[in-house]
């Protein structure tokens, strides 16, 4: 048989796949739906074919196209994503987050490190968190968290509404945990800058409110989003870490193999993350800038931290490990 | 053939049918004006969103539109190509306008993780300025992958090429017995030849027939048409045998 004689017996089959999936990338779902995989093997067998016997470019340049549309149409996957999500977030992130207990507490070292020496140190020795902080940052938080200031009174007006102030914490903070995801890639540098930055300028913060402002109306504004979105700033830090160790350090596997599978695992670490900060954005959006008396903001807080220890702690411990 | 490997854009990928798929692997060069193109959508959207919010702002108030500008920002500034990408055509608008389109290795469309991982890695890739990481890291991997790219496991690849296939030529020479064995790269090399001919001009392919000489015994015009006799015979031996 040479090329044309194959050509002609096979020709109605490829149309036939060919029509079925100019309707499938269309989005729209031919009657006779069930038959595509069967025809889509039958026209894999036929590319074998010509390519075996050389029939020749146009052929097999166009059987080669229909095996990869076929294979594009019977592989897309549209339905699903929100269960797959929903199980990430219940199961797969906190299994992870566990599963990589030393990177945890490497990073909130990292984090909280810097963060306690500098809030214990300033109120004694101020002159390092000012030089970090600089004069404008001093003044502004001076005017949100200074003496005179008192917990009661949170003047949201200053600083626009509270759907705004949402926007910009999901557009500051959440785009924060994305580039210290991909820092990481940097072998692990970036993320951990980013960590002992975050750390070093949280730290300064919190210490010069103490040597100079009211702590009381921080901490009833901080407290309630503080628990998911430091635990957050920390997994993101975590997220670029794995993705970093991945590429210095990957084992029995060759190098891009790793750098894959680390990258998955590190994708499910930075989803779990930027949900837990936005989360907080709502919380720091509509909640923390409500005049309440501190105790409700505290015990608020205080739940808040035992809720986001209890998920990552407990969540998806009945569920065995995915491979 | 290690070499030929090494600069070939036809990758060759076995499905688990058993079948083997060549993807056409898009270099940086066309993946360059796809981004230019898309850089211009992107700044487009911007305009056009600051319009529509300032409007809105009227009725809302300014608050408000601020915090859906960045609500927007944000969302446009990380997850644009992601949109695209894990929509049916499996391309950016600028992507699409040169006919490339992101796919898994294995020529599967892209995963939504698998876009977000390669899109979320442009900021490591654009660094220091304009995308040179990833440039530099395209040129040194065979798939022409960008760091984002080896991460999500993606390459990009062209879109089926439209043009209709070549009509069958008519060779006019009579079969011809090659004198040697012919290895099956050799008889494909051959075949190629002849389907590709007519897009040559006749000294073009001269020389490349002439390059044949050990098979043919023959240089310049005679040596085309004894090479198309080759040919001829090597095709149609199946319909024979």
């Amino acid at each position: 048989m040479n090329s044309s004689e194959f050509e002609q017996e096979n020709l109605p089959r490829w149309q036939r796949l060919e029509g079925m999936l100019d309707g499938v990338e269309k989005g729209r779902v031919p009657g006779d739906v069930e038959e595509l995989p069967t025809l889509f093997r039958q026209t894999c067998h036929d590319l074998s074919i010509a390519q075996h016997r050389m029939y020749g470019l146009g052929i097999v340049g166009r059987l080669n196209e229909l095996a990869i549309r076929g294979y594009r149409g019977l592989e897309r996957r549209t339905a699903g994503g929100w269960e797959s999500l929903f199980r990430m977030m219940m199961v797969t992130f906190p299994q992870r987050v566990r599963a990589e207990w030393r990177l945890f507490w490497f990073c909130s070292l990292v984090f909280w490190g810097p963060f306690l020496a500098l809030a214990l140190w300033t109120p004694h020795d101020p002159e390092w968190a000012m030089s970090l902080l600089g004069p404008s940052q001093m003044v502004s938080l001076e005017s949100m968290y200074g003496e005179h200031t008192s917990p009661h009174e949170f003047l949201r007006e200053e600083y626009g509404s509270d759907f705004m102030m949402f926007c910009f914490y999901i557009y500051n903070n959440v785009g924060i945990d994305l580039r210290t995801f991909a820092g990481g890639l940097l072998g692990g540098v970036g993320a951990l800058f980013v960590l002992l930055f975050n750390g070093l300028h949280m730290g300064a913060s919190t210490g010069y409110i103490h040597h100079a402002g009211n702590p009381s109306t921080f901490y009833s504004f901080t407290s309630g989003h503080a628990a998911p979105e430091l635990i957050g700033v920390v997994i993101s830090g975590m997220a670029g870490v794995r993705l970093g160790l991945a590429l210095i350090m990957p084992g029995l596997r060759d190098r891009k193999t790793s750098l894959v599978l680390g990258g998955r695992q590190a994708m499910t670490l930075l989803t779990g993350a930027v949900a837990m900060t936005s989360f907080a954005a709502v919380i720091e959006g509509f909640w923390s800038a409500q005049p309440m008396e501190p105790w409700i903001k505290y015990t608020f807080g205080a739940t808040m931290w035992l809720l986001t220890i209890a998920y990552l702690t407990l969540c998806g411990r009945r569920v065995p490990h995915e491979a | 053939m290690a070499a030929a490997a090494l600069t070939d854009t036809l990758q060759a990928v076995e499905l688990a049918d058993g079948v083997e798929i060549r993807l056409r692997i898009a270099g940086p060069a066309a993946r360059s004006v796809a981004w230019l193109i898309d850089l211009f959508v992107l700044t487009g959207c911007y305009i056009v969103l600051g319009l529509v919010i300032s409007q809105v702002s009227r009725w809302t108030g300014g608050e408000i539109g601020q915090g859906l500008m960045l609500l927007c920002m944000f969302l446009l500034s990380w997850f644009y190509n992601v949109f695209f990408e894990v929509g049916s055509r499996g391309a950016s608008p600028g992507q699409r306008s040169m006919g490339l389109k992101v796919a898994s290795v294995s020529g599967a469309p892209v995963t939504l993780p698998q876009s977000i991982t390669r899109n979320l890695l442009r900021v490591v890739d654009f660094m220091p300025f304009g995308y040179l990481l990833g440039l530099v890291c395209c040129l040194f991997t065979r798939k022409f992958q960008r760091l984002g790219d080896l991460v999500a496991n993606t390459v990009v690849i062209y879109s089926g090429d439209k043009k209709p296939a070549p009509s069958r030529q008519n060779v006019n020479a009579e079969a011809i017995a090659p004198t040697l064995a012919l290895s099956r790269e050799e008889q494909a090399a051959l075949m190629q030849f002849i389907e590709r001919a007519p897009q040559w001009s006749d000294a073009r392919k001269i020389e490349l027939s002439d390059m044949l000489e050990p098979l043919t015994q023959a240089t310049g015009m005679s040596g085309l048409s004894k090479l198309a006799g080759i040919t001829l015979w090597l095709q149609n031996r199946g319909r024979k045998g």
